[in-house]
């Protein structure tokens, strides 16, 4: 009776659904490029660039009439983007490789069977949580505890120091992509060759050196693939960074010392969210599709540079 | 087999929306008039069963207007007043007043502001609370406002600030009331403006030396009150008629929209 299910007919079935997933990509791309042509259009790529107050270009944009105006230099925002998710990819690759080493290499068996699963499980939590813990917890604390009077007195002028900042945005992005690379790197040192690991003990390297001169080496296209892995999610994450990064467009300025951390952001998505009331209204809705091809557009380029990446790596290692 | 299939899934689908033919209202605009709307639809519903069906959405009260105006909904809802740019031969019906409190944390118990002073606050003209008199704390201003495309915003404009004078750039922008009200309500230096309904917490500045709260703008002393209106394309006719009406009725005026909202006068 399996007469229909033959392979003949499942594979062409299979592969329309395959086919199906590109249309929707394709649909997906070509809708958005469409919706956002006119702010693309009329900026080019000084869209990118610094000029003017971000703030006060998106009102303008919102409250224009036909002609309308569609002026943005989304520069502040493309750099707090890059800021954020750039600094908690740093910090979650420092802190993933190194909790990775410990739960394969140091960790007694019982810790590592309970720090594993909860691992994973950290990775499943939705982001609204993060943003509520931040903005019931973390700001206020950031805003009343760390950052003192002095510190609010001296920028007051040019920024509002209010605990809403990169330091908390990137904090709580980094806690939320950490949990996935620490799960990627993990898998990857476990499935380097026994042998070659067994073959270096045999020498007399002690487990650290093995590890970090071999097991890493050989894992580095897998911790690759974490990082870009872990980037997109950083780049497209939006309720999260809207609830605790401030609301007001800004460059933070690494001229400030540690006032720098302290400064608010609002990242591209974050700004869609933001701005999510007003997207009827067409030119303020251009804007925001804008926004959004700018975010697709930079997560295929990084698959793509990841994909290359690994490539080049594979050349030396087993893993991934 | 597959047409008739498909026949089947139909009968079953459509018939029931066939066969109940009810006149179809929708709506559009203000996301401060739309829990307002969602209530008196439903107290409708449930005084005329299977009269109208409604479909409301949200948008802004820009998009509520624009969308009556080019005849894509039936009622736009709107938080604003007409203005002089606004298409014609629309027509404005009020159906409800609300309130907008100035407020602040619940340590910086201001006795009173000025319109010039929540105007110089707001504007970034006065950035220190040192120089607002009456202050309990002292340190920078940490504004906080709501987005273009908020209701509030627009009523802030209109009733405090006047459409010349914009909020300064470097305030902070928040979604919703209760991202506001969040912010004020942990920061000692931090200064907002939410609805009535977002108080909690924090502590609404008496404005023009009146209190802010339902009691005040129901008794028309507070000034910091704006309209809600339901607006139409010419004179309302038919359905929308009826439960505009429906509406602007002593009987829901005076439970539904009573219990959160200035009745209109």
């Amino acid at each position: 009776m399996h007469g229909w299910w033959s392979d003949r007919r499942i594979g062409p079935l299979l592969g329309a659904a395959g086919v199906l997933v590109l249309l929707v990509i394709a649909g997906m791309t070509i809708y958005v490029t469409k919706v956002a042509w006119p702010s693309l259009n009329a900026n080019g790529l000084r869209w990118f660039g610094p000029g003017g107050d971000a703030n006060v270009q998106l009102q303008e944009i919102f409250s224009s009439r036909e002609p309308f105006e569609y002026t943005l230099r989304a520069w502040p925002l493309v750099y707090g983007t890059a800021l954020a998710s750039g600094g908690a990819v740093l910090l979650g690759l420092v802190l993933s490789t190194l909790t990775a080493v410990f739960v394969v290499g140091f960790a007694p068996p019982a810790l590592a069977r309970t720090i594993e699963p909860v691992v994973r499980l950290l990775a499943g939590v939705p982001s609204v949580v993060y943003g509520l813990i931040g903005i019931l917890v973390l700001v206020p604390f950031v805003g009343n505890h760390l950052i003192s009077e002095s510190r609010k007195e001296s920028v007051y002028y040019v920024v509002q120091l209010s605990g809403q900042s990169l330091l908390v945005a990137t904090a709580l992005l980094t806690v939320m992509i950490v949990p996935i690379m620490i799960a990627i790197v993990v898998d990857a040192l476990r499935a380097v060759p026994a042998s070659w690991t067994e073959g270096a003990m045999a020498l007399g390297v002690n487990r650290w050196r093995v590890l970090w001169t071999i097991s890493l080496r050989a894992a580095r296209p897998a911790i690759v693939a974490g990082a870009v892995l872990a980037l997109a999610r950083a780049l497209g994450e939006a309720i999260m960074l809207a609830m605790v990064s401030g609301g007001v467009i800004f460059a933070p300025n690494p001229i400030d010392g540690v006032t720098f951390a302290f400064e608010p952001v609002l990242p591209l998505a974050a700004a869609i969210v933001q701005g999510a009331e007003g997207i009827s209204v067409k030119p303020y809705g251009a804007t925001l599709f804008a926004m959004a091809a700018v975010i697709m557009v930079s997560s295929v380029g990084l698959s793509i540079v990841g994909w290359a990446v690994r490539r080049r790596l594979r050349r030396f290692g087993a893993a991934g | 087999m597959r047409p008739t299939l498909l026949l089947g899934a139909c009968l079953v689908l459509c018939a029931p929306a066939a066969a109940e033919a009810k006149t179809t209202v929708l709506m559009s605009g203000s996301t401060s008039v739309y829990p307002l709307s969602t209530q008196i639809a439903q107290a409708y519903a449930k005084k005329y069963p299977g009269d109208i069906k409604f479909r409301i959405s949200q948008g802004g009260s820009d998009i509520g207007i624009g969308d009556v105006a080019r005849k894509r909904v039936a009622i736009g809802a709107s938080s604003r007043d007409l203005q002089s740019g606004d298409p014609g031969g629309l027509v404005f019906n009020k159906v409800a007043r609300d309130g907008v409190c100035v407020v602040t944390h619940p340590s910086n118990s201001i006795a009173n502001l000025s319109q010039q002073q929540v105007q110089d606050i707001f504007s970034g003209r006065v950035r220190r609370w040192d120089d607002v008199p009456g202050a309990k704390v002292t340190g920078p201003i940490n504004l906080n406002v709501r987005t273009q495309a908020s209701g509030t915003q627009d009523a802030f404009r209109n009733i405090f600030m006047g459409q010349s004078l914009n909020v300064a750039p470097s305030a902070s922008q928040k979604a919703t009331n209760g991202l506001v009200q969040t912010a004020v309500r942990s920061d000692p230096q931090a200064i907002g403006y939410v609805d009535f309904k977002f108080t909690g917490g924090t502590y609404a500045v008496p404005y023009k030396g009146v209190a802010c709260n339902l009691r005040n703008a129901k008794s028309g002393q507070y000034p910091g009150v704006r309209n809600f209106w339901y607006v139409t394309l010419g004179a309302p006719k038919g359905a929308v008629k009826k439960f505009i009406d429906f509406a602007r009725s002593p009987s829901v005026q005076s439970t539904i929209v009573a219990k959160d909202y200035v009745p209109y006068k």
